[in-house]
C-alpha cells in the first residue's frame, strides 16, 4: 500500500470573507465554521478563536487537536467510518495543512483537561504551540448528557478539519514525501540483512472520556489487529480520549505518529519496518490477557526481530504495557518501550505502576509530576476559571494574576508516549 | 464481587451483583481490595482503571472474584503496586470539588466499571 503526502506549509491564519490557502495562509470564514458547528442541535452556541504561535494566549480545557487533511486521490475519505463512509484508505494522495490544527475546547464534565499556552514556558512543553490554531468553543444545550456532549463536540472537531482540509483539495504541495509497506512476501525479500522491526501501537479503551476508534470502531472491542502504517495517516484511527492531558493521544497525534513516521524514515537503512500491530487497554484484567496474548502472537507470526512499543494513558495502561513487553519477549522478539513517567514531584518515586526485568529498553516522555509555573497570558480562549479543577492542578493552582502553578500533566501532549515532543535531557 | 465507595455504582448493581459498599476513600477500597487479595481472592479489574488520577476523583469501584481459591501472585502485584502508586499522589485536590463534579465523577467510575461487565 502505497500513499503520497503533499504538504502545503501554512505559516499564519486569518479570518476573511472566503476560506482559502494563499501564500501559506490559511484563511477561514469564521460564520461558516460556527454554522457547520451549529448544524449539530446538541450545540447552542459555537465561537471560533484564533491562536498564532508566540501569541499570548491560554487555550483550556483542551479536547483534541486534529491536522487538516484531504484524500486527493485513492479510495475513501479522511476519518473513514466517523465522518466519511468505511472505505480503507492509506493509498493514493493526501494534502496536509502542514503548521495548522483544529483545537476543540469543552466543559464535558466538572473536572477539567488540557492547557496549550501560545508562548512562555509552557509553550515549550507542547508541540501544539507551534501551530496555527482554529479554536472551537462549543457551549452544549442545557442538559446535554455527558455521553453526547463528547461524541458531539468530537465530531464538531473532525467536520470543521475536515472542511479546512477540503481547502487543499487543488492546491500542488511544496513537499511530498511517499510512504509504502510491501506484501508481507515482498517485504522480507527487499531487505534480508536488516532486522525486521513491527510496531505495537496501545490505543485508550477505557470507557467514557478514554476511548479510541478504529475506522469508527470503539477499541476496547477489537481484538489487536494489523493495521497499514498509511491508513493512520489518513485518520483510520481517531482519538476519544480526553482525559490525562499529557500522555494521551490526540488525532493530530494518530496522524502525525512519530514512530510510525520514523520508522519510515530508518526502513531499508538501519531496519525493515513490516507493520503496525494496534492494540487496547482495557479495564479487564481478562481484556489485557487477550489482547497482549494476541499482540504477541500477531508480532511472532510477522517473523520480526523487534518490535517498539507504545503506551497511551497513566496506571491501568502500565499492566498492558509490561504484559506485551513480557509476551514478545518470551518469543524471542526484543521490544523497546516508549512511556511517561509518575515519579512523584521529586522524580524519586517509582516511575510505572507496573515493573518486569524484560523491559530492559525503555523511553520516557518525561515526568508527568513535575511542578511548573505558567505566568498569566493577555488572552484566555476556553474556560480560565477550570484551573483549580484541572488534572494535575490542586487547590491553589490559579492565582489571583492569572498564573498558574501546577504539575506537567495539565499542558496536552507534554509527556505523550509516542515521542511526539519538542524537549529532551539530550 | 464488586468493592465500591460509589453510591450510584451501588444503587445500580445492588440487585445484580454481590456488592461491597464501603463509606470511605479511593484507598479505602484499595486497602479493601489488597486484604481481599490475601484472602485468596483474584482481582479481575484493575485497580487504576481509568487516567483519572487518584487525587482527582474521590471514587473507586474494584471487580474481585466471587470465589476465594489459592493466593493469587499477580492479583497481589497489581494491587500492592497500585497503592504504593496512589500514595505517590499530592491528595490536596480532593477538597476542592463541587457536588457537580463529585456526580461526574461517579459517572465515570460507573462507565468504565461497566465497560468490564459488559464483556
Amino acid at each position: 500500500m502505497k500513499l503520497e503526502l503533499g504538504y502545503v506549509f501554512i505559516k499564519d491564519i486569518q479570518f476573511a470573507e472566503v476560506s482559502k490557502v494563499e501564500n501559506g495562509t490559511l484563511y477561514v470564514n469564521r460564520d461558516e465554521v460556527k454554522a457547520l458547528i451549529l448544524e449539530d442541535q446538541n450545540f447552542k452556541s459555537a465561537d471560533v478563536e484564533l491562536a498564532r504561535p508566540g501569541e499570548s494566549i491560554r487555550i483550556m480545557p483542551v479536547k483534541d487537536v486534529i491536522e487538516p487533511r484531504v484524500k486527493v486521490e485513492g479510495p475513501g475519505g479522511i476519518f473513514p467510518g466517523t465522518i466519511n463512509k468505511v472505505e480503507t484508505v492509506g493509498s493514493g494522495k493526501t494534502n496536509v495543512l502542514k503548521g495548522a490544527a483544529v483545537v476543540t475546547t469543552g466543559k464535558i464534565v466538572g473536572f477539567q483537561e488540557g492547557i496549550i499556552d501560545m508562548t512562555g514556558p509552557g509553550a515549550e512543553y507542547t508541540p501544539f504551540s507551534k501551530l496555527n490554531n482554529l479554536v472551537l468553543v462549543c457551549e452544549p444545550v442545557d442538559g446535554l448528557k455527558q455521553h453526547e456532549h463528547e461524541k458531539a463536540l468530537r465530531f464538531a472537531g473532525y467536520k470543521v478539519a475536515v472542511y479546512l482540509g477540503e481547502l487543499a483539495r487543488a492546491l500542488t504541495p511544496d513537499e511530498v514525501h511517499t510512504y509504502e509497506t510491501p506484501t508481507l512476501v515482498e517485504g522480507i525479500k527487499l531487505y534480508p540483512e536488516l532486522p525486521r522491526v513491527a510496531y505495537v501501537c496501545m490505543l485508550q479503551s477505557q470507557g467514557l472520556m478514554h476511548d479510541t476508534y478504529v475506522y469508527g470502531v470503539d477499541a476496547k472491542q477489537i481484538v489487536p489487529t494489523l493495521i497499514y502504517p498509511t491508513e493512520v495517516m489518513d485518520g483510520a484511527i481517531a482519538s476519544g480520549n480526553c482525559v490525562s492531558a499529557c500522555d494521551k493521544n490526540t488525532t493530530y497525534h494518530h496522524l502525525n505518529n512519530p514512530v510510525i513516521y520514523d520508522l519510515f524514515d530508518e526502513h531499508g537503512k538501519t531496519l525493515n519496518f513490516v507493520g503496525v500491530i494496534i492494540t487496547n487497554e482495557n479495564v479487564y484484567l481478562a481484556d489485557k490477557e487477550r489482547s497482549s496474548n494476541w499482540s504477541s502472537k500477531l508480532a511472532e507470526y510477522l517473523g520480526v526481530d523487534g518490535v517498539v512499543v507504545s503506551e497511551e494513558g497513566f496506571g491501568n495502561p502500565d499492566t498492558d504495557l509490561i504484559m506485551n513487553c513480557k509476551k514478545i519477549e518470551a518469543k524471542g522478539i526484543k521490544t523497546v518501550l516508549i512511556t511517561d513517567e509518575y515519579a512523584g514531584r521529586d522524580g524519586t518515586s517509582q516511575s510505572l505502576a507496573d515493573a518486569d526485568v524484560k523491559a530492559d529498553a525503555v523511553v520516557t516522555g518525561g515526568n508527568a509530576n513535575m511542578v511548573i509555573d505558567l505566568p498569566a497570558m493577555d488572552k484566555v480562549i476556553g474556560y480560565p476559571e477550570v484551573a483549580d479543577i484541572i488534572a494535575g492542578g490542586f487547590d491553589g493552582s490559579l492565582h489571583a494574576d492569572g498564573s498558574i502553578t501546577a504539575e506537567l500533566q495539565v499542558i496536552t501532549g507534554a509527556t505523550n508516549e509516542m515521542g511526539f515532543n519538542k524537549l529532551s535531557a539530550r | 464481587m464488586i468493592i465500591t465507595n460509589n453510591e450510584l455504582v451501588y444503587s445500580k448493581y445492588k440487585d445484580d451483583y454481590d456488592i461491597l459498599f464501603l463509606d470511605g476513600t479511593y484507598r479505602d477500597v484499595l486497602v479493601k481490595t489488597r486484604d481481599k487479595v490475601h484472602e485468596g481472592y483474584e482481582l479481575l479489574t484493575h485497580p487504576l482503571s481509568s487516567s483519572i488520577k487518584p487525587n482527582e476523583t474521590p471514587y473507586k469501584s474494584v471487580i474481585i472474584s466471587d470465589i476465594k481459591g489459592n493466593l493469587n501472585y499477580n492479583s497481589v502485584i497489581i494491587i500492592e503496586n497500585s497503592i504504593m502508586t496512589f500514595d505517590k499522589f499530592n491528595l490536596n485536590k480532593i477538597k476542592n470539588i463541587n457536588e457537580k463534579m463529585k456526580e461526574d465523577f461517579k459517572l465515570i467510575d460507573l462507565t468504565v466499571l461497566k465497560s468490564a461487565l459488559n464483556i
